[in-house]
């Protein structure tokens, strides 16, 4: 008796394969040479793929009760949102690329920092549009190089902005009635309370910004950091005293230091317990949903700390093998119109930042942004400019995974 | 002989039945922050929020149409295997025998991304056949196991006995395997549903967002500080591969020779 159909199922799909599409997608420079209204029009009635990071309800709900209906009304452009992480979108990307695959699923891509870049190089992406979107030229500040360089690569108009977040701390000022307002007074108060704070790893996004600050806080200005390429040598010189530092506050960090939390989820679950009193993260609204529906506390505040506070941009933008570029367009300029940036920043949804420029809007339009309050945990904007800093290059972010590894685990 | 059940109970429960109520419990209530004195407080948030995802009932759905193809695959062939590789000796078993247990000692992911390579010039990426294809990669094996040791149980003494007396192929498989494989069925079942719907990363690469099933909406959720969330989630993760189970198990009532529950036990 033949049992073994298996391979025979296999041999017959091996057959069945056909040669790989040839006719594929229209370029990108064909389709921005056209006038903008034409874009706009052939973009009618067509289905637009947005895939994005789909763990915060804020945000999905978002793009599905506010954005899809919107953009249903205004330009006859379906959207549609796909959870995925960023890494497996890339990684479909380049395996389509290998095999040719020139009419891709996606047509917009949500990104930024170490992802850009691996889909830069890649030449995943489709090209250079930014230029071409109406609401990027009228209310961006387009030469902002907060816009033109993300983690240090070059943007070369290759993805739009959508938004921008800032590294804050939370405290709850039930337990600290004055936060830190600098790494010293930050080392002081953790000497006094032993067991009430901790940072996530260095391999966490979260944990390694922290130890950037910190290492930003080491030279005589940040820009000693933020603006000078990585260079081993320099860097583990200034980097001497932030081993120190992180040495000396270790044994009265939460749990004696033996063990750091994994992720910013576990750091937050453990602020959200109550067993220690600090947490951190991007995004200085993000503590506004967590009190709301109960993880935090009530009494959950923010502060930054000199040197400053890193806040990075980020992205959307178009794959190669989209086939539904001008329907992108459409949608990725609708995104940054004032219109959607007010809708975002309000708290109803996802309550974050715009890098929309507030000189460049309209008088009533710019008196609605100002309007909006952005809840009491959040810190007012003028404070949250004056310590803006920006990131530094990818490379230090795995520079200090490995030293912090080396240094501070392994003694 | 009287046997003292009571242990067996005391570790049952602390061990899996009270996990599971907490989970429960946890996803009524707000997060609990007990280090501060407060008390449970109830709600039903967790749930609203995760009722709330569009996409929820479509991809609870797909993840049990794939379960259930994946399923239904994986007896198939790890019926016929199984007994080839229990009952027949030809040249080259042991070999054909490790061969069909590799794809469990090869990373599921290092399998994935060649195969996307091969679907996409197939023409089976992004689509729900491609999910269940590849879905067999980290289950078939362990079926394959299963029911080689089940058939080798079962032994050849019993099927020549069946063929002597004039069965076909057919009515042998019906009246002797299925019965005496019943326990098998049950653990594959049970196996490759879990496996099969907890597939994240490969489901997202062939599946391409095209098909989303249950992980796609939920793994990312791993990543909030909500536990109660996380708890509701994992509560509406949990009921379908018991839904799956009751199933099977109904239609394993239809065999020759089950032992129906309406009648009494002699």
């Amino acid at each position: 008796m033949k049992t073994f159909y298996f391979p025979i199922i296999l041999a017959s799909l091996l057959i069945i394969s056909a040669c790989s599409q040839e006719e594929g997608a229209s370029s990108i420079d064909d389709i921005t040479a056209q006038s903008w209204a034409d874009i706009e029009a052939e973009s009618e009635g067509t289905e637009v793929r947005l895939y994005m990071w789909g763990g915060d309800e804020g945000i999905n709900q978002y793009i599905d009760e506010w954005l899809q209906p919107q953009l249903e009304d205004e330009y006859g452009v379906e959207l549609e949102r796909i959870p995925m992480e960023t890494e497996e979108i890339l990684q479909k990307l380049q395996t389509e690329q290998q095999a040719g695959k020139q009419e891709g699923t996606i047509d917009i891509i949500w990104l930024n920092g170490e992802n850009f870049k691996t889909a830069k190089d890649n030449d995943l992406l489709a090209g250079s549009f930014v230029d071409v979107l109406p609401n990027f030229n009228e209310y961006y500040q387009t030469d902002d190089p907060a816009f033109s360089t993300d983690f240090g690569t070059d943007v070369n108009g290759m993805e739009a902005p959508w938004g921008k977040v800032q590294f804050v701390f939370h405290y709850d000022s039930e337990k600290v009635e004055q936060p830190p307002s600098s790494f010293a007074e930050l080392k002081q108060w953790i000497l006094e309370n032993p067991g009430e704070f901790t940072y996530p790893n260095a391999e966490d996004f979260t944990g390694n910004a922290f130890l950037r600050h910190l290492l930003y806080e080491q030279t005589e200005q940040p820009s000693d950091i933020y603006s000078e390429p990585f260079e081993a040598d320099e860097v583990n010189e200034k980097a001497e005293g932030m081993w120190t530092y992180l040495n000396e506050i270790e044994h009265d960090l939460w749990r004696s230091g033996d063990h750091y939390p994994n992720s910013l989820t576990e750091l937050d679950r453990l602020y959200g317990e109550g067993e220690v009193s600090m947490t951190m993260g991007y995004n200085e609204a993000r503590a506004e949903k967590l009190i709301d529906e109960g993880t935090f506390p009530d009494s959950t505040k923010s502060f930054v700390m000199e040197p400053g506070s890193i806040g990075n941009t980020h992205f959307l933008s178009i794959p190669f093998n989209s086939t539904n570029k001008e329907g992108a367009l459409t949608a990725i300029n609708y995104m940054l119109s004032p219109e959607a940036q007010l809708s975002k920043l309000k708290q109803d949804y996802w309550g974050e930042n715009t890098p929309i420029s507030y000189e460049k809007l309209p008088d009533s339009m710019r008196e609605e942004f100002e309007k909006v309050e952005r809840g009491d945990s959040v810190l007012d904007q003028q404070e949250l400019e004056e310590s803006f800093l920006p990131e530094s290059e990818a490379d230090y972010v795995e520079w200090i995974e490995d030293q912090w590894f080396d240094e501070i685990v392994q003694k | 002989m009287k046997r003292n059940h009571l242990p067996f109970y005391f570790i049952a429960g602390l061990l899996f039945i009270a996990p599971t109520l907490l989970l429960l419990v946890q996803s009524f209530t707000a997060p609990w922050r007990f280090q501060r004195g407060e008390g449970l407080q109830f709600q039903l948030n967790s749930w609203s929020l995760l009722f709330s995802d569009p996409n929820l009932w479509s991809a609870t759905l797909w993840s049990l149409v794939i379960g259930a193809m994946v399923l239904l695959m994986n007896v198939f062939i790890g019926l016929t295997s199984g007994k080839a590789l229990a009952l027949y000796s030809f040249q080259g078993r042991t070999i054909v025998e490790s061969l069909l247990l590799a794809p469990i000692l090869i990373p599921v992911l290092a399998v994935a991304m060649g195969l996307h390579l091969f679907m996409i010039r197939v023409g089976l990426a992004d689509t729900w056949v491609g999910v269940v294809l590849i879905h067999l990669v980290p289950t078939v094996p362990y079926s394959i196991k299963i029911f080689h040791h089940a058939y080798s149980e079962v032994g050849r003494p019993l099927m020549e006995q069946s063929q002597m007396l004039g069965a076909s192929v057919i009515k042998q498989f019906l009246t002797i395997e299925l019965p005496l494989l019943r326990t098998s069925i049950r653990s594959v079942t049970f196996l490759t549903i879990v496996i099969s719907l907890s597939q994240y990363a490969i489901t997202a690469i062939i599946g391409g967002g095209q098909v989303i099933t249950l992980p796609m909406i939920f793994f990312p959720f791993l990543d909030t500080a909500n536990a109660s969330v996380m708890a509701a989630f994992s509560v509406w993760f949990a009921i379908l591969p018991l839904v799956m189970y009751i199933v099977v198990e109904g239609l394993l009532q239809l065999l020759p020779y089950s032992r129906k529950p309406w009648r009494i036990q002699t």
